[in-house]
């Protein structure tokens, strides 16, 4: 049953007395974008980084394709999901000494066939710009590099942070189409995003979370017709700012 | 006498003097850098065991002109001990001594504020610890230390002048016995302001090329 899922189970995480994540849980299926959105400090990018094993949890448990993981001690040595689970973070860590086709090449072993990387840098439209090193380049190129760093790994749960805070419209348009994709060839994708007109148009299912909690859960009705009051209020602040 | 005859006349003396310069830069170097960046490693891996104590001595050390720590080792700390140490060593272990720590404090100061999300990303794209180390944290951290190692290292060639003061035939007193005999300090001490030039100037513009050609790769922003 759980056999192609990224389960978060319960989810507790606290920084001293402030509880940033309340028994969360969530379900990333392969096959299925799933979309976390909610106000600043809600617990998103947190949620995002328990659920990549990149953070430990005070409790709670992940599971991926059924087997149990755990954040490993500090050095412990412990068999992690990555790159089967990447991740691309909204502060995009790229290597600064590197140029950003060396960011994407790196993580690549010698024999890695580069042909899906070329196929990559010609869909995001990076030739012109591949040999600059990061500094160089503005914001939206960066999270176009750092997103087809993880791609050309070929993950099969990919967790993206913002990914598409700099991006313009037709950029947005092109990374919503490969992530369709990416859905399509069985990859589970979690997005963390604010932008609620990306996150119906992307989503199979959305997750609301406010101050740690899960408020809603479900298809595109969470954002369509909410149930919840806070969810509502959220949705026409929204409305009302854009 | 120009200064061509100067150094023509005295050449014999100059290239001793530049000789027992070199040689206890070569020390303070060699000492500073091994020693320093080991202590400087140790410091950041083991905060309280190792990198509290060298702060604490570091600071200390800070506050003492590197004058009165050379003439401490030289008088005092001879006198209480009841032995007698060649000044060139006494020279080299005092400025040893605070290249080690300058070093130290520069490598432990780089290595806790490297940013550990470098590392993450690169964990969580398949990279191995030791190739994460080797490629990503080893090349930051030396383009972000290099030029002021360079800095520092400059400054020390610089404090050697001092080891004159205790008697060490280096080539500042060298050029103080050759202007005692001849009268000529225009001359002599323009020699040397060029020496040090000719060996200072290149290593500051190495480490000034360093510093633009790596800060601008290393700031992502």
């Amino acid at each position: 049953m759980n056999k192609n899922m990224l389960i978060g189970k319960n989810i507790t995480k606290k920084y001293g007395d402030n509880i940033v994540l309340e028994d969360v849980d969530v379900v990333i299926e392969r096959g299925k974008i799933t979309t976390l959105i909610g106000p600043s400090g809600s617990g998103k990018t947190t949620l995002l980084r328990v659920m990549s094993l990149l953070d430990h949890s005070d409790s709670g448990t992940i599971s991926i394709d059924g087997s149990d993981y755990q954040h490993p001690a500090e050095g412990e040595d412990a068999i992690l999901p990555w790159p089967k689970i990447s991740v691309v973070f909204q502060q995009l860590f790229l290597w600064p000494h590197l140029t950003l086709r060396q960011n994407i090449l790196l993580p690549l072993s010698g024999d890695k066939d580069l042909s899906h990387m070329e196929e990559l840098l010609t869909m995001f439209d990076m030739n012109e710009f591949i040999d600059r090193y990061p500094n160089q380049a503005s914001l939206g190129q960066r999270q176009r590099t750092a997103l087809v760093r993880a791609l050309v790994l070929e993950p099969e749960y990919l967790l993206l942070d913002e990914i598409t805070s700099a991006l313009d419209i037709e950029q947005v348009a092109v990374v919503l189409k490969h992530l369709q994709m990416l859905r399509d060839k069985g990859v589970g994708i979690l997005i963390v995003t604010h932008l609620l007109n990306f996150a119906q148009r992307a989503s199979d299912q959305i997750v609301f979370l406010d101050h740690g909690r899960v408020l809603e859960a479900g298809g595109k009705e969470v954002l369509t017709k909410p149930k919840h009051e806070r969810i509502k209020k959220f949705l026409s602040i929204i409305e009302s700012a854009s | 006498m120009s200064i061509i005859d100067i150094i023509v006349a005295y050449k014999e003396g100059l290239l001793s003097g530049l000789l027992v310069t070199l040689k206890l830069c070569l020390i303070i170097w060699t000492l500073g850098i091994t020693i320093g960046t080991l202590l400087g490693y140790l410091g950041s891996r083991y905060k309280v065991e190792v990198g509290v104590p060298t702060k604490i001595l570091s600071f200390v050390l800070s506050g003492i002109p590197a004058l009165i720590l050379l003439f401490w080792l030289h008088y005092p700390l001879q006198s209480m001990l009841g032995i007698v140490v060649d000044p060139f060593w006494t020279a080299a272990l005092a400025i040893s001594i605070i290249n080690i720590f300058s070093v130290a404090d520069l490598i432990r100061s780089h290595l806790e504020n490297f940013p550990a999300e470098y590392v993450t990303a690169a964990q969580v794209c398949g990279i191995s610890k030791k190739d994460a180390f080797l490629k990503i944290e080893l090349p930051i951290i030396l383009r972000q230390t290099i030029p002021s190692l360079l800095n520092t290292q400059v400054n020390m060639l610089q404090i050697t002048l001092f080891a004159s003061l205790i008697s060490v035939e280096e080539i500042f007193r060298v050029a103080q016995r050759i202007n005692a005999t001849i009268y000529k300090p225009i001359e002599v001490y323009t020699a040397l302001a060029v020496f040090f030039l000719l060996i200072c100037l290149p290593l500051n513009g190495l480490a000034l090329w360093l510093k633009h050609k790596y800060t601008r790769n290393t700031s992502e922003h």
